[in-house]
C-alpha cells in the first residue's frame, strides 16, 4: 500500500469536491444575478432534505448490489396514508408513526417477496411500484375529496422550519452511519455488495440483510413522507413521484457506485442530493429554460460521476 | 481510449464555461416575474407562453422565468422558492394544485401573486381578497366553463343530433374545469331533451354537477328524446384507453362527440373520415387549424394566447406601485370567456390574430389605454369583459 498521489485522491473526493464547487458557483452567479443568496439556501435544504432522508436509507439496499425503484410510490402511500390518520385523529404524532409505520410495511413486504420467491429486491420493487402508484389512485379515491388528499396547511406549519428538518436529517444520518460503519451489518452489507458469492460462502445470510436493509430504508422513507406532507400538504396522485429518479441521482451524484460493494458511504446520498439542490438553484438563478437546464445539469452531472468513478474503474477487486 | 476521455471532459467543461459566460449576459430584464406552469408541452401552454417571452417581454422589458412543468403542491412551492431567489417581484400562475398555499407563501414573501386562466373558488376568494400581495384572478369561472359546454351541446342538439359521446378528460380526477363542462353538456341535453329528460334523476344544474362529483365519471345512457351512447374519461395513454376511444367512435349510429378537451389530440386519429363530428375546448394553434381544415374538427372553443395579457398587465400595474382593487378594496376576481370557432374560415380568422407575437390580440397599446397604473377597477372590468374576438377588434380600432 504506497501513498496515494493528489491524481489518485481526486476521485475520492470528487463528488465532495462537486459540491464545493456548485456552492462556490451558486454564490457567484447570485451576486452576477442580484439573487437572494439566503433564502436561496433555505430553498436548497427545503427541496433537498427529503431526497437526502430516503436516499440515505436507500443506500444500504444499494450497498448490497441492489435497487428499489419503488422509493417514490412508497413515499407518496406512506404521506397519503399518513395525511388521511391526521385527518382523522387530529394528531402529528399518529401521522408520524403512520408515516413510518406504512413505509416499514411497505418495505417489509418488498423484501419478504424477494426472500420467499428468491428473486433479486429490484424485481419484487417494480411490482410493488405499479402496486403502490394503483394504490395512491384508490387512496385519493377513497377520500372522497376530490383529486387531493389535504392537511390543514396551519397545523403542520410550525414543522416547517429548516432547525427541525435538519435535526431530523442528521439524527437519521447519524443512526445510518452507526449501523453502516460500526455494526456488522454495514460491512456484511458491503460484502455482498462487493462479492456475493465469496460473502455467502462465508456465511453471510443475504435474505436476512436484504430484509434489515429494507427496513432501514423504510425508516427514511417514512420520515421523508413526513417532511412531504409538513412542506407541501396537499397530496395528489404525483407526489413524490420523482423522488425514484432523484434518489437514483443523488447516489450516483455523491460518488456511491449503483453496483454497492465496499466502496458505498452514507455520506454519499447527501452530498449527491444537495449537489442537486444547489444545482437546481444555479440552473433555476440562469433562467436557461427548462430544456437547456436539463442539458446543462446533464453535463455536469456526467462530468462529477466520471471523475468520481475515475479510480473504481481500473480496480479489479471492486465493482 | 485517452484521448477520448479527455475530448469527453474538455466537451463538458467547454459545455460549463459557456454557460457561466453566459450569466452577464442575460441579467437583462429590469422586472422579474415567475411563472407557474403545470402544463409546458401542450400546444396552448406554448401559445401563452410566447406571448409572454416574444411579445410582452420585449414590449414592457420583463424577464419571465418560467418553472418547470409541475406535478404536484410541492414543485409549487419549491419554484416559488426558487422565484423568491431570484428576486422575482411577482408570480403568474398556470398551476393550480394548491392555490391557497401559493397566495400565502407569495404573501408572506412580499411579492404579488395572480392567477392567469383561471380563478378562485368563492371560499378561497372570500379568504384571500382583502390580502396586500394578491392581484387577482382573470379567467374562465367555473360558470364560464359550464356554459362552454352547455353551449358545444347546444350548437348540435340545435342542428338536430340527437346521439352523442363524450370525452370527460380529467373528470375521474376530479378536475373542476373538466366536471363543469361536462356538467354544462348534460345540462344542455336535459334542458333540450323534452319533457322528463334528466340524467340519472337530475333534472338541474346543480345536481347534475353534484351527481358527477359524486360518481367521478359520467354514465351512459337516454337522456330525455337524447342519447349519450359513449363515454371515456382519463388520459390513461394506454392500449385500453386508446381501444376505448376507437370504440367511443365507432358506437353504430353515433353523430357528435363532444370533449372537455383535448378532443383532437386523443379522438382526431379516430374520427378522420369517420363522417363522426368532433368538438372541443382547445387553443387555435396551427394543430387545431389543420384540423378543422380536413374536416377532423368542427366546433372549437379555444382560449386565445393574448387572452393573459390583461392579468399581467394588473400584475405590472402592482409592481409599479399602483394595484387595481375594487371599491371595497378587494382583489380582481373577473370572468374571461373563448372564442368559439365553427367553421375553418373563422378559425383562420380567429388564429391569424392569436399567433402573431407583433401584433397579437392584446398589444402593448391597448394594456396601455385600457391597463395602465391608475386605471380604476370598473374601467378594467369593463375592458377584461369584452374578450370576444370582435370587441378586441374594435378596441384595436
Amino acid at each position: 500500500m504506497g501513498k496515494q498521489t493528489w491524481k489518485e485522491r481526486i476521485p475520492t473526493f470528487a463528488s465532495t469536491l462537486g459540491l464545493l464547487v456548485l456552492i462556490a458557483a451558486y454564490y457567484i452567479i447570485g451576486a452576477i444575478r442580484d439573487a437572494n443568496v439566503a433564502y436561496g439556501l433555505k430553498a436548497v435544504v427545503n427541496q433537498s432534505v427529503v431526497v437526502a432522508l430516503v436516499a440515505t436509507g436507500a443506500v444500504f439496499i444499494y450497498t448490497l448490489g441492489s435497487f428499489d425503484i419503488s422509493l417514490g410510490a412508497a413515499t407518496g402511500v406512506s404521506a397519503l396514508l399518513g395525511a388521511m390518520a391526521y385527518n382523522a385523529t387530529g394528531s402529528l404524532i399518529v401521522m408520524f408513526l403512520v408515516c413510518i409505520g406504512v413505509a416499514v410495511v411497505i418495505g417489509f413486504i418488498n423484501s419478504s417477496l424477494a426472500s420467499v420467491f428468491n428473486l433479486p429486491i429490484f424485481v419484487t420493487t417494480v411490482a410493488m411500484m405499479s402496486v403502490l402508484s394503483a394504490f395512491m389512485l384508490i387512496l385519493i379515491g377513497w377520500n372522497g375529496a376530490g383529486d387531493t388528499i389535504k392537511v390543514k396547511a396551519r397545523d403542520v406549519r410550525p414543522l416547517d422550519n429548516i432547525p427541525f428538518k435538519v435535526s431530523m436529517l442528521v439524527a437519521y444520518i447519524a443512526l445510518c452511519w452507526f449501523i453502516f460503519t460500526l455494526l456488522p451489518t454495514g460491512r456484511e452489507a458491503k460484502f455482498i455488495g462487493g462479492n456475493p458469492i465469496c460473502a455467502k460462502l462465508s456465511g453471510i445470510d443475504e435474505k436476512k440483510l436484504a430484509i434489515i436493509a429494507s427496513l432501514i430504508s423504510a425508516v427514511g422513507i417514512g420520515l421523508g413522507a413526513f417532511l412531504t406532507i409538513v412542506y407541501a400538504p396537499t397530496l395528489n396522485k404525483d407526489t413524490a413521484s420523482s423522488i425514484g429518479m432523484d434518489v437514483i441521482i443523488a447516489i450516483v451524484f455523491g460518488g456511491m457506485p449503483v453496483s454497492g460493494g465496499p466502496r458505498s458511504r452514507i455520506l454519499s446520498a447527501v452530498v449527491g442530493a444537495f449537489s442537486m439542490g444547489f444545482l437546481s438553484q444555479i440552473m433555476s438563478m440562469l433562467n436557461l429554460g427548462s430544456g437547456f437546464g436539463q442539458m446543462i445539469k446533464a453535463a455536469i452531472f456526467l462530468l462529477v460521476v466520471f471523475i468520481a468513478l475515475g479510480s473504481q474503474r481500473s480496480k479489479l477487486l471492486t465493482r | 481510449m485517452k484521448n477520448l476521455k479527455r475530448t469527453l471532459s474538455m466537451a463538458l467543461c467547454l459545455i460549463l464555461m459557456l454557460t457561466l459566460t453566459c450569466v452577464p449576459a442575460m441579467a437583462a430584464g429590469s422586472v422579474k416575474i415567475g411563472v407557474l406552469v403545470s402544463d409546458a408541452t401542450s400546444s396552448e401552454a406554448l401559445a401563452f407562453r410566447a406571448y409572454y417571452t416574444e411579445y410582452i417581454a420585449k414590449a414592457y422589458d420583463v424577464e419571465f422565468i418560467y418553472s418547470d412543468e409541475l406535478t404536484d403542491a410541492a414543485g409549487e412551492k419549491s419554484s416559488i422558492e426558487n422565484f423568491i431567489v431570484n428576486n422575482c417581484k411577482a408570480v403568474i400562475s398556470f398551476s393550480s394544485f394548491d392555490r391557497p398555499a401559493q397566495i400565502e407563501q407569495c404573501d408572506a414573501a412580499g411579492i404579488y401573486y395572480a392567477v392567469a386562466t383561471g380563478t378562485l373558488t368563492d371560499e378561497q376568494y372570500e379568504e384571500y381578497k382583502d390580502y396586500e400581495y394578491y392581484v387577482g384572478a382573470i379567467g374562465p369561472s367555473m360558470d364560464i366553463e359550464f356554459q362552454t359546454g352547455y353551449d358545444m351541446a347546444a350548437y348540435y342538439i340545435d342542428q338536430g343530433v340527437t346521439r352523442f359521446g363524450m370525452f370527460g378528460g380529467g373528470v375521474p380526477y376530479y378536475v373542476d374545469m373538466h366536471i363543469y363542462r361536462a356538467a354544462g353538456m348534460l345540462t344542455a341535453m336535459v334542458e333540450k331533451g323534452g319533457e322528463g329528460a334528466n340524467y340519472k334523476g337530475a333534472d338541474n344544474a346543480g345536481a347534475i354537477i353534484g351527481q358527477i362529483y359524486a360518481d367521478g365519471g359520467i354514465d351512459t345512457g337516454k337522456i330525455g328524446n337524447l342519447e349519450l351512447v359513449a363515454y371515456v374519461g382519463g388520459y390513461d395513454f394506454n392500449d385500453a384507453w386508446f381501444g376505448k376511444l376507437a370504440q367511443m367512435v365507432g358506437t353504430e349510429g353515433i353523430e357528435a362527440i363532444i370533449t372537455v378537451g383535448s378532443g383532437v389530440d386523443v379522438l382526431g386519429g379516430f374520427v378522420a373520415g369517420s363522417g363522426v363530428k368532433l368538438a372541443t375546448v382547445d387553443s387555435f394553434t396551427p394543430a387545431m387549424g389543420e384540423a378543422m381544415d380536413s374536416g377532423i374538427l368542427d366546433y372549437m372553443a379555444g382560449k386565445f394566447a393574448a387572452s393573459i395579457g390583461p392579468i399581467f398587465a394588473a400584475t405590472y400595474d402592482a409592481i409599479q406601485g399602483s394595484p387595481i382593487r375594487d371599491s371595497e378594496g378587494c382583489a380582481l376576481a373577473l370572468g374571461q370567456g373563448f372564442w368559439v370557432a365553427t367553421d375553418s374560415e373563422q378559425f383562420q380568422q380567429y388564429s391569424a390574430v392569436d399567433s402573431s407575437n407583433t401584433d397579437p390580440a392584446y398589444t402593448r397599446e391597448i394594456l396601455d389605454q385600457y391597463a395602465a397604473p391608475g386605471v380604476s377597477f370598473e374601467d378594467f372590468a369593463a375592458f377584461v369583459s369584452q374578450y370576444s374576438f370582435d370587441e378586441i377588434v374594435t378596441l384595436k380600432k
